[in-house]
C-alpha cells in the first residue's frame, strides 16, 4: 500500500525509532507514546485488521513472541506490561495496517488509587490517635 | 507443571467445576463472560492449558494466533467485528494481571443497535 504510514516506515521512507526488525515484523516507538514504554509491533505484510488475517497465518504468535523479547530487553517483562491489538474504529484503530501495542511503565490510574487508599488509611489512624474510641469501656461505664 | 491447577479459578472454569457464562469452546481455548464486565461486551479467552503469563508461552504452543482467530469469531458473533473491539493481554502485576492463567480480554464498548 503506497499511502500507508506503516508500510512507508517498514520500507524506510518515513523515519521511526526502530527497536527490532526481522523478516516478518518491524517494531518501533509509537510517535506519541502514551506511557514510558510504548512500542508498536507491525507485520511487514499489509494486513488491515485482526479480522483479515488468513486462517493459516501465524503472525499473531510471532507478534507476541517479539513483544516478549522487547519487554525483556526493556526490563519490563517481569514487572509487567500490556499487549493489545485495537480492531476497527470503535476499537480505537487509527492506522489500518495490523499492529500490536506493547505498553509498560507508570500507570497513573493505579498510582492515584494507591495514593488514595494510603491517604484514607493514614486519615483513619490520625482520627483514632486524636480521638481514641472508648469502645470496650462503655459497658463498664454504664454499670458503674 | 501439571496441565491443570486445583486452586486456579480459570482451570476450574475450564474443567466445569466453577460456573461461567461460556460463549465459545474448542479443544484449545474457552471463551466466557468476565464476572465483572467493564464494557457492553467483555469476554475472556482462556487457553485450556495452564500457562501463567504471556512470558511463559512456548513457541510450539501456537496459542496466540488461535486466540486471535477465536477473538475475531466471537466479535463476529456479537456483531462488533466491523464496528470495533480491543483484544488485550495483561502481563504480570504491573501490567494489571490478577489471575495467573494466561487470558485475553475482548472488549467492545457498544453493541450495534443497543443504544
Amino acid at each position: 500500500m503506497t499511502d500507508c504510514i506503516f508500510c512507508k516506515i517498514i520500507d524506510g521512507k518515513l523515519p521511526a525509532r526502530k527497536v527490532y526488525e526481522d523478516d516478518r515484523v518491524v517494531a518501533f516507538w509509537d510517535a506519541k507514546p502514551a506511557s514510558p514504554v510504548h512500542i508498536l509491533i507491525v507485520p511487514r505484510e499489509h494486513i488491515p485488521t485482526l479480522n483479515d488475517i488468513p486462517e493459516e497465518d501465524r503472525i499473531v504468535d510471532h507478534l507476541s513472541i517479539v513483544a516478549r523479547k522487547i519487554a525483556a530487553d526493556l526490563g519490563v517483562a517481569e514487572s509487567g506490561y500490556r499487549f493489545f491489538i485495537n480492531v476497527n474504529r470503535g476499537g480505537g484503530q487509527v492506522i489500518f495496517h495490523l499492529h500490536a501495542h506493547l505498553v509498560a511503565g507508570n500507570d497513573f490510574g493505579t498510582l492515584f488509587i494507591k495514593i488514595g487508599i494510603a491517604a484514607a488509611v493514614l486519615w483513619r489512624k490520625l482520627v483514632r490517635f486524636v480521638r481514641p474510641q472508648p469502645k470496650g469501656k462503655r459497658s463498664e461505664r454504664i454499670s458503674q | 507443571m501439571s496441565a491443570s491447577h486445583a486452586d486456579c479459578v480459570f482451570c476450574n472454569i475450564v474443567n466445569g467445576k466453577l460456573p461461567a457464562d461460556k460463549v465459545y469452546e474448542d479443544d484449545l481455548v474457552v471463551g466466557f463472560w468476565d464476572a465483572n464486565p467493564v464494557a457492553a461486551v467483555h469476554i475472556l479467552i482462556v487457553p485450556r492449558k495452564h500457562i501463567p503469563t504471556l512470558n511463559d508461552v512456548k513457541p510450539e504452543d501456537h496459542i496466540l494466533c488461535h486466540v486471535g482467530q477465536v477473538a475475531s469469531r466471537i466479535a463476529e458473533d456479537f456483531g462488533v467485528a466491523q464496528t470495533g473491539y480491543r483484544l488485550f493481554i495483561n502481563v504480570n502485576r504491573g501490567g494489571g494481571q490478577v489471575i495467573f492463567h494466561l487470558h485475553a480480554h475482548l472488549i467492545a464498548k457498544k453493541r450495534p443497535g443497543s443504544e
